[in-house]
């Protein structure tokens, strides 16, 4: 554990000095900023308005911020040779590839949780009441965020980064959708179509701004059980991402 | 077997090209065998396979064929990797961190102690006393190569893996880099050296492996290596009175005892007979095959 | 191995597609919105106020001027079926989401120990 700990903490370290991570927050904020300055129909709509954009912001904030902090780590690592004396000794690919995603990771959540109460004080400049739920939901967000970037991690094992940031996007959208959704893309082929969304995670379980902003509880449990299934996704997403990497040659 | 630190057999590598409609064999069927606490060279021309080979060695490349063992365990396990120290043949490592902050993350990592005072006398002792704060951003090739020997010497290794880790040096730089080599073999550390500078290789090794094209193409100890097959070298006084003017002849070693009866014969005195011995750089360009048109 | 352990998984042809799989006690799919937070198949829809033919309405119709029309709390407004054809309401998929959790963690943990039993054969 202390090996890919202190990889993770270099990693922050590495990332927080580059430019990406700074500018996708920005905008993240300027975009709540932006939300609240939107005219109202009436103070309950209005409220309900920038919880409602303010959560959708978020989520979107989640996938750029996974795409913009992991689709580039490995290539740049391999194009950079830095990857080389990491793994000839003190690291095995494992932990290689558990410190990048936990370094990764703990400044998603970092960066959501500002954003959060970014939306937090855009809600209370405009005197609308702050859900007790809007701290959950954003955690199921993060658990999305997680789940997004070891997308992007099993992607860049074996792909371009051009190429990472729109299959993660793809995937990201056509995993919104339901089954009957999802074999109206293509409903000549209904059974290829429900085979393949059998393979794909079922996002939705993580959006809960609809009732949240309609003032509408809960319950805890749902919280609980869409955390665990959204962090049972991002294992198996890291296994697969590990499988690929493990075959890769360091040439 | 489990004693040797580096046990190659057979070891071969081959890269997909064109999207795998061909390939290119990097390494072909080579066999090393390393003894505990020896310094082995690794010689070769580019494009030889030698940084292949090292990449197999530490588990960065998957083998094609053959098997690596190192103490009796693959290569990339943990076991083996605790034992190993790594100088690359470029010294990469993220420019934003200091040499003291390299050597305290990789100490963590590795499971070492973190001990400032033990890093700094490191990092004096390759020669980077006084730039222990200082980015790696800003130092020059030789200075990483430096910062590099000091990650490799931290855990106090068993076997020290170096890909041409002079290459960035200076003369007074390389010397000072050889004696830690030595050092380190004194300690008790087996040495695997791959150079182009075969000064280098001649001075600290005690065995080499040369490979061309992939294969090995010649491997012994240097005193195998570089002594001429059967040829003598016998240096005699021109005249009776003194060796003021010494002339020598090279002669096969059927001939020696009749030539040296032959000189005692004409009363000149002999001031020396001894095994001819070819440059390294001779042995090299033979072994390869990279002799110029004569 | 992925693809034929995720089909192994009991009725996954339809999970979560709420539409397709509601038991006939969820209303989400034919009834609708509560603007108090009491959605839920307990929801009864007996006491709405407005007439059959404004139960086909469309949205537009249904919010609009003279049109405006109003639910007791605990009932649905019609045309809003897809808010609660989400999984936070519909409490018949939870035991499903727990069940394809513990399906995704042994699938990650045969994935992570057989690729590292491959990579330690070679």
């Amino acid at each position: 554990m202390r090996p890919v700990l202190t990889f993770a903490q270099m990693t922050v370290r590495s990332l927080l000095r580059r430019r990406t991570v700074w500018g996708i927050s920005i905008v993240i904020l300027l975009a709540l900023t932006g939300i609240g300055q939107v005219p109202g129909y009436g103070v309950t709509t209005q409220g309900r308005f920038i919880l409602d954009f303010g959560l959708f912001g978020l989520e979107i904030g989640a996938l750029l911020l996974a795409i913009g902090l992991a689709s580039n780590i490995y290539p740049r690592d391999r194009e950079t040779r830095t990857i080389t004396p990491l793994l000839a000794v003190p690291l095995s690919r494992g932990q290689y590839l558990m410190g990048r995603f936990t370094g990764a990771a703990m400044i998603q959540a970092v960066s959501m949780i500002v954003g959060c109460l970014g939306l937090m004080v855009v809600l209370i400049v405009k005197q609308h009441a702050v859900p007790a739920d809007l701290f959950p939901a954003t955690g199921l967000l993060v658990v999305e965020g997680w789940f997004l970037l070891a997308v992007v991690f099993f992607f860049s094992f074996w792909t371009s980064p051009p190429l990472n940031a729109p299959l993660t996007a793809l995937l990201f959208i056509v995993s919104q959708l339901s089954v009957s959704g999802f074999v109206g893309l293509f409903p000549r082929a209904p059974g290829l179509m429900r085979t393949l969304r059998l393979l794909l995670p079922h996002m939705d379980v993580f959006h809960i701004k609809d009732p949240i902003a309609h003032g509408m509880e809960i319950p805890g449990v749902y919280f609980l059980l869409a955390i665990v299934y959204g962090l049972s996704y991002m294992a198996f997403m890291l296994a697969l991402a590990l499988a690929v990497f493990r075959r890769r040659d360091m040439k | 077997m489990e004693d040797s630190p580096l046990s190659v057999r057979k070891l071969g590598k081959t890269f997909p090209r064109r999207l795998g409609l061909s390939s290119f064999r990097a390494v072909d069927s080579v066999d090393i065998q390393m003894s505990s606490g020896e310094i082995l060279g690794f010689l070769g021309p580019n494009g030889a396979g030698k940084t292949t080979t090292i990449k197999c060695v530490l588990g960065l490349l998957r083998p094609s064929s053959g098997s690596i063992s190192l103490w009796g365990e693959p290569p990339g396990s943990r076991g083996a990797r605790r034992r190993i120290g790594f100088v690359p043949e470029n010294p990469d490592y993220e420019d934003i961190f200091t040499p003291l902050e390299l050597l305290s993350m990789f100490a963590s990592m590795r499971g070492l102690d973190q001990d400032d005072r033990k890093e700094r006398v490191l990092l004096s002792r390759v020669g980077l006393s006084g730039w222990e704060r200082t980015r790696l951003r800003s130092f020059s090739k030789g200075m990483r190569q430096r910062v590099s020997l000091a990650l490799a010497l931290q855990s106090g290794p068993d076997l020290l893996v170096l890909d041409e880790p002079t290459g960035g040096l200076d003369p007074a730089a390389r010397k000072e880099f050889r004696d830690i080599i030595l050092e380190e073999n004194r300690r008790g550390a087996s040495v695997f050296l791959s150079s182009h500078l075969l000064s280098e290789v001649e001075t600290v090794c005690h065995r080499a492996v040369i490979l061309a094209k992939g294969r090995k193409v010649s491997e012994g100890t240097m005193e195998e290596l570089l002594r001429t097959e059967d040829t003598y070298s016998v240096r005699y006084a021109a005249a009776e009175e003194g060796p003021e003017d010494v002339t020598e002849v090279r002669v096969p070693g059927d001939l020696l005892q009749s030539t040296i009866d032959e000189i005692r014969g004409r009363g000149l005195p002999i001031v020396s007979v001894a095994p001819v011995y070819r440059s390294l750089e001779e042995v090299f360009l033979t072994a390869t095959g990279e002799e110029g048109p004569e | 191995m992925v693809i034929s352990l995720l089909s192994l998984m009991s009725s996954c042809r339809t999970d979560y597609d709420i539409g397709e799989v509601a038991p006939e006690s969820f209303e989400g799919e034919a009834c609708d919105h509560s603007h108090t937070g009491q959605a839920g198949p307990e929801d009864e829809h007996s006491e709405h106020r407005h007439s059959e033919e404004h139960e086909q309405g469309s949205d537009t119709e249904g919010l609009s001027g003279s049109e405006m029309h109003f639910h007791e709390p605990g009932q649905r407004n019609h045309g809003t079926a897809w808010f609660f054809n989400q999984p936070w309401a519909a409490s018949f998929v939870w035991g499903k989401m727990l069940r394809d959790s513990v399906v995704l963690v042994v699938l990650a943990l045969t994935v992570y120990l057989g690729s590292g039993y491959r990579r330690r054969r070679r």
